[in-house]
């Protein structure tokens, strides 16, 4: 059976000993087909028995075995050794923006706990012992489907840009959690739901880098229940965040001329009342001035725009 | 030293239905050596059995006799009118709890055919629904609001059991190394099965039969311990788990010929025969040369026929396994299959109301539980119907706690000898660290399975049994030769592998004795060389005890029959 | 060679200066370019959310309208591009969606979707269609000495299943680009995450943040300067760098190009036609007036 000489380039760290992670290079002799916690296994089995990793069920569903491979996050258990190597080599390190306790194990607790922010379980009033199932039609149980096969692995959460930058963050998991729970036809609390999560570190704090969607190894794909919860958002009504009026100024300009109009835009997400917010936009707006680039005050229409605002209107009414 | 009311071991479907049944009204802690969500009963994916009669006629009744006829009549039949006799309310609390079902067209609770069901008793939701069970659960603990608390990754070492009263554990913090006294009124062992002794095996890597050998070494028996479940349909080479829906859903089992070989052994359910049956078909077919692939070493399962969009809808994960661990596409090719160790029908002794048995004449454990896969109550008695597991986990773990809030108030806290305690656990580990290392841990443990997999797998003798004994003696004296290279405290994974081998030699053992003395052919054990059934000598269930000098003797006790005399059992 | 330019929000106000260059650069590569001025904005991601299906079909007609003309369409930002493959792609893979879109922008327009048109950005029709051993030939002032870090952005790179890079995990087909017209491509940690640009008027902080963590590490590998292929993600980094500033706490100064700023100075387009001067952030060193 042809072997391959493959080096892994491991991010190492002991809390005992090191003030830094450090990478250590393996080289490792591997048959084919063989996947990257296979690798890891054999390398603690065959080089280095204080490698430390998370991994139980080899068949993707526990979550445990998320890891960075060359820099993005991947279940360890499903990946294949031949996929990720460059040149005979591959790097694999713990998953980001979480805590590393020891070489590729991180600290999970802050990853549970977003997950209490967004209630999450069935909230469906109280009863006696139930006699019979609640209904639920096929569709219904289709538009949660997605959202319910999370693993509750992190990768999302790893490679996540605007938790790189700000933890407080709910973060993806929690969204797609928040999302199995509002379209759930069972539950009951979808108004304080959704006007929760509309909140600042919520809904539109997803910055829709799609790194969440990615990495996801399951149906969940967190963008798209994002994207999910805010139509829903605004469909329902849940305008009064930066957020919901942006999309609002979206479509305000775009149904009255076919493209946006920048200058209206930005006033409009801040809030025509808030006075501190579109003082914020000053400078902003200088500069674009004194550069020339500032959009025309008089807002151009696209040809055929008719077309556009016929669209529009009908689906506003459509709204009513 | 921590105490609580209630500890208990172990955090899938069982541990925390449990801990439910307990939370807010005393003080329940639950161990786990991983984090709750990532518990083995996670991995179960095609259905737990109810007689709803959603989509057919179906009746307890008739759970009830497919159950014992599953368990070729070695099921106490008084337990499994209970699982059976609960199913419906338990799966309409978990869907009242938020558990996301498939659906029928009148928006009911859908159920599927599955092997040894007489009757479309699985509920599903699409093929995850262990999955969606222990996610449901999970989901509850955020409920609590600090309530319940959890001890994730933390390694359960030792059972504390002293003049007939279990008095706590003792338990490992994984990630600082740290060892602590857990003390309780009462424990509940909801640890799990044993199948990573095994070299094909679905089970997790956690799967180490922990609780059932800290029970024994405490002076408890295990029960059964020879019935080992292999599934028919495990991704080749891999062992993991390609769900029995994949044939409730109308998936063929063929050989190289591309024959649907299932006809020539169970004519009228073909491919939904029950697991040992559909098992010893699969290994029949590859001894006899028809086997697929260059080695002949599998068979296929073939989907291709029902079509890609039912594939995509009902069995999704089994397409996304069979293409990221093989490469196969099962929707244009079938996919290689081979028996692989699933399930524990052994385990710890135990009441209908989940107390541990002492010993074979009703003798019990004070302050000591057990449900789910770890026990042995016996539902399942020689061979597990599929979906009858996580029911059992669901209604047994229910069960566990009401027994011990109800027996709480006459409990005790009983004295522990915290240093003691500490201190043979500390020594055992000492010992570890102290082999001379001439000997190699994943050498052991890799023979071990090896010898597990092919002289206790589908087809036992006497001849490879008693070379099996012989092997694992060998390997439990080398086995004192290791020792463990990684002195670290945070994730040593090489000294709880280590423990976990300890922990595999030891229970191995018992399912070689077991096999070899059971000289009959019954469920999930077949012999070539006694291939029948013995009713007159051997309905009767096996006992392991431990005895002083480490080695152990084996006693019997009779199958409770209720209503179901044991009759052929053909499909 | 000919397209429909597909010119986007931006370029007709806060990112002109990259539909001028463009212009420049495909004159001198004697590329055709028909401008559609009847084309309406993508969504930019925010309509696809606010009316998943009006966005549809807002895409639908301006694929149909370069449909109409014959031609494949040229964009100059890869959030539009990205926005336009998803919506290709959604359509495409579901007929009866496909139908219902339709019949509603048939219902408005006269005209339908006829799943032909491809949809290409600037930098892929120069790799893929015009060939970057044709370009090297046409390169007149190659910018040697410049090091430069690519700056792909969101949409350029995900979902992976809607561009066409070879590996969208560790892509080079920007630095190759930029090897072409004689520059040096620096690669750095931060090349493919976010710039910011979604939430710059949503969560300002974590916007500068993002921004400045791209160009500090653009920094720290050696690049002179830096280069995107969407407008969007030069306007968070470029018109925003003095906030970035701010919230970062240091002078930056880098100075953030448009690719075909890029190329059509190679092609020996001058710097002031270019409109390096509409720039926050003054182009210094060899870019320098």
């Amino acid at each position: 059976m042809a072997v391959s000489k493959v080096t892994f380039r491991i991010q190492r760290f002991d809390p005992a000993v090191d003030r830094e992670p450090h990478d250590q290079d393996f080289e490792i002799e591997l048959p084919p087909g063989i996947t990257i916690l296979k690798a890891l296994n054999k390398i603690r089995a065959e080089k280095d028995p204080t490698l430390a990793l998370r991994y139980s069920c080899g068949s993707a569903i526990c979550g445990s075995c998320a890891v960075r491979v060359n820099g993005h996050a991947r279940l360890a258990c499903k990946t294949q050794v031949s996929d990720c190597t460059t040149n005979g080599v591959l790097r694999v390190g713990p998953i980001g923006n979480l805590e590393v306790l020891r070489d590729l194990v991180v600290d999970m607790e802050p990853f549970l706990a977003s997950l209490d922010r967004v209630k999450p379980y069935l909230v469906a009033g109280n009863g006696a012992a139930p006699e019979y199932e609640r209904k639920q039609s096929p569709d219904e149980f289709l538009k949660i489907d997605p959202s319910t096969t999370c693993i509750l692995c992190a990768a999302c959460y790893s490679d996540c840009n605007v938790l790189a930058v700000d933890d407080d963050f709910v973060g993806p998991a929690s969204l797609a959690k928040a999302h199995r729970f509002i379209f759930d036809s069972r539950d009951v609390d979808t108004a304080d739901r959704m006007r929760a999560i509309s909140e600042k570190t919520g809904v539109w704090d997803c910055t829709h880098c799609g790194e969440c969607s990615t990495r996801c190894p399951t149906e969940t794909k967190p963008l798209e229940r994002i994207e999910e919860i805010r139509t829903k958002a605004m469909t329902d009504g849940f305008h009064g965040n930066p957020g919901a009026r942006h999309a609002l100024g979206f479509r305000e300009t775009v149904g009255k001329r076919g493209l946006l109009d920048e200058n209206y835009l930005p006033a409009r997400s801040m809030g025509f009342l808030n006075l501190p917010g579109l003082l914020s936009l000053v400078p902003i707006g200088l500069r674009m001035v004194m550069r020339g680039k500032n959009p025309p005050l008089i807002p151009h229409s696209i040809d055929k725009v008719d077309e556009v605002k016929k669209t529009f209107a009908r689906f506003e009414e459509l709204r009513k | 030293m921590y105490s609580h009311d209630i500890v208990i071991v172990g955090s899938g479907l069982a541990g925390l239905r449990a801990a439910m049944e307990l939370v807010g009204q005393l003080d329940v802690a639950v161990v786990t050596k991983v984090y709750p969500s990532r518990s083995h009963s996670g991995a179960a994916q095609g259905g737990v059995a109810a007689a709803l009669g959603n989509v057919d006629d179906d009746s307890v009744e008739a759970h009830i006799y497919d159950t014992v006829k599953g368990s070729d009549f070695l099921g106490d039949q008084d337990a499994i009118e209970i699982l059976c006799s609960d199913a419906p309310r338990t799966i309409y609390e978990m869907e009242h709890l938020g558990c996301p079902f498939s659906r029928t067209d009148d928006h009911k609770i859908n159920q599927r055919a599955f092997g040894g069901h007489s009757y479309l008793r699985a509920c599903f939701s699409a093929d995850r629904t262990g999955h969606a069970l222990l996610h449901t659960l999970v989901e509850q603990t955020y409920k609590q609001g600090g309530r319940l608390r959890v001890y994730s990754e933390w390694h359960m070492n030792r059972l504390i059991i002293q003049d007939g009263v279990c008095r706590g554990v003792v338990v490992m913090d994984i990630k600082t190394g740290k060892l602590e006294v857990l003390r309780a009124k009462a424990v509940l062992f909801a640890s799990g099965g044993y199948g990573q002794a095994f070299k094909i095996t679905s089970n997790a890597a956690a799967n180490t039969g922990d609780g059932i050998v800290a029970a024994y070494r405490a002076g408890v028996p295990l029960q059964d311990m020879e019935f080992v479940q292999f599934h028919p349909t495990g991704l080749y080479e891999h062992g993991i788990l390609l769900t029995e829906g994949a044939r409730g859903e109308g998936g063929y089992l063929i050989n190289a010929d591309g024959d649907r070989f299932m006809s020539r052994y169970a004519p009228s359910k073909m491919e939904l025969g029950p697991r040992d049956i559909v098992s010893r078909s699969e290994q029949t077919e590859i001894n006899e040369g028809r086997g697929a692939g260059p080695n002949k070493d599998y068979v296929l399962l073939d989907l291709r026929h029902l079509g890609k969009q039912k594939i995509m809808e009902r069995l999704p994960q089994v397409y996304n396994l069979a293409k990221d661990f093989i490469g196969v596409d099962c929707t244009e090719d079938p996919v290689p299959i081979q028996p692989t160790a699933h399930y524990s029908m052994g385990g710890i002794p135990a009441d209908n109301d989940c107390q541990v048995y002492l010993d074979e004449n009703g003798e019990h454990v004070e302050g000591f539980f057990v449900a789910g896969e770890c026990s042995c109550t016996s539902v399942h008695g020689a061979n597990r119907l599929g979906t009858n597991s996580l029911l059992e986990a669901l209604v047994f773990g229910r069960r566990a706690g009401k027994k011990m809030l109800d027996a709480e108030p006459g409990l005790a806290r009983a004295a522990v000898d915290e240093e003691r305690e500490l201190a043979a656990a500390r020594d055992e580990i000492e010992v570890l660290y102290a082999g001379d290392g001439s000997e190699d841990l994943n050498a052991i443990r890799d023979e071990l399975k090896e010898t597990m997999t092919y002289q206790l797998g589908v087809y036992r003798c006497a001849e490879d049994m008693q070379q099996a004994q012989h092997t694992i003696k060998g390997l439990r004296e080398r086995f004192r030769k290791v020792q463990v290279k990684n002195r670290g405290k945070q994730f040593n994974l090489n000294l709880l592998e280590t423990l976990e081998l300890s922990n595999m030699l030891e229970y191995s053992e018992l399912i070689v004795d077991g096999g070899l003395a059971r000289e009959e052919s019954r469920g999930a054990h077949f012999r070539s060389d006694f291939s029948t059934r013995d009713d007159v000598n051997w309905l009767r269930h096996t006992l392991a005890f431990r005895t002083d000098d480490g080695g152990h003797e084996l006693r019997y006790k009779p199958v409770t029959i209720t209503r179901f005399q044991p009759e052929e059992r053909k499909y | 060679m000919k397209y429909a330019l597909y010119t986007g929000c931006v370029a007709n106000g806060a990112g002109r200066e990259n539909l001028i260059a463009t212009r420049l650069a495909c004159e001198k590569l004697g590329i055709e370019l028909v401008e559609m001025t009847d084309a309406a904005c993508c969504g930019a991601g925010v309509i696809n959310e606010d009316n998943p299906m009006v966005a549809d079909i807002l895409n639908a007609r301006t694929f149909s309208l370069a449909e109409a003309q014959g031609l494949d369409i040229m964009n100059i930002c890869t959030t539009c591009q990205g926005i336009h493959r998803k919506a290709q792609r959604k359509l495409d893979g579901k007929p009866d969606y496909m139908a219902r879109v339709n019949a509603e922008l048939e219902r408005d327009t006269g005209r339908r979707y006829k799943g032909e048109v491809v949809v290409k950005h600037f930098y892929e029709v120069l790799l893929n269609d015009y060939g970057l051993v044709r370009l090297k030939e046409k390169v007149v002032r190659p910018l040697t000495g410049l090091k430069l870090g690519a700056f792909y952005g969101c949409y350029a790179t995900r979902p992976p299943e809607v561009n066409d890079l070879g590996n969208p995990d560790d892509p080079d087909e920007l630095e190759k680009l930029i090897e072409a017209l004689g520059a040096t491509p620096v690669r750095y940690d931060e090349r493919l995450k976010c710039c910011g640009f979604p939430i710059a008027m949503l969560n300002k902080e974590n916007s500068m943040q993002l921004g400045g963590n791209a160009i500090a590490s653009a920094q720290q590998a050696g690049a002179d300067a830096m280069v995107t292929p969407c407008p969007l993600c030069h306007l968070n980094l470029d018109a925003y760098q003095p906030d970035i500033e701010s919230r970062v706490g240091r002078k930056l100064r880098m100075p953030i190009l448009h690719i075909p700023q890029l190329v059509a100075m190679a092609l020996g387009v001058s710097k002031d036609a270019v409109r390096l001067d509409t720039h926050i952030v003054r182009p210094t060193g060899m870019l320098a007036s």
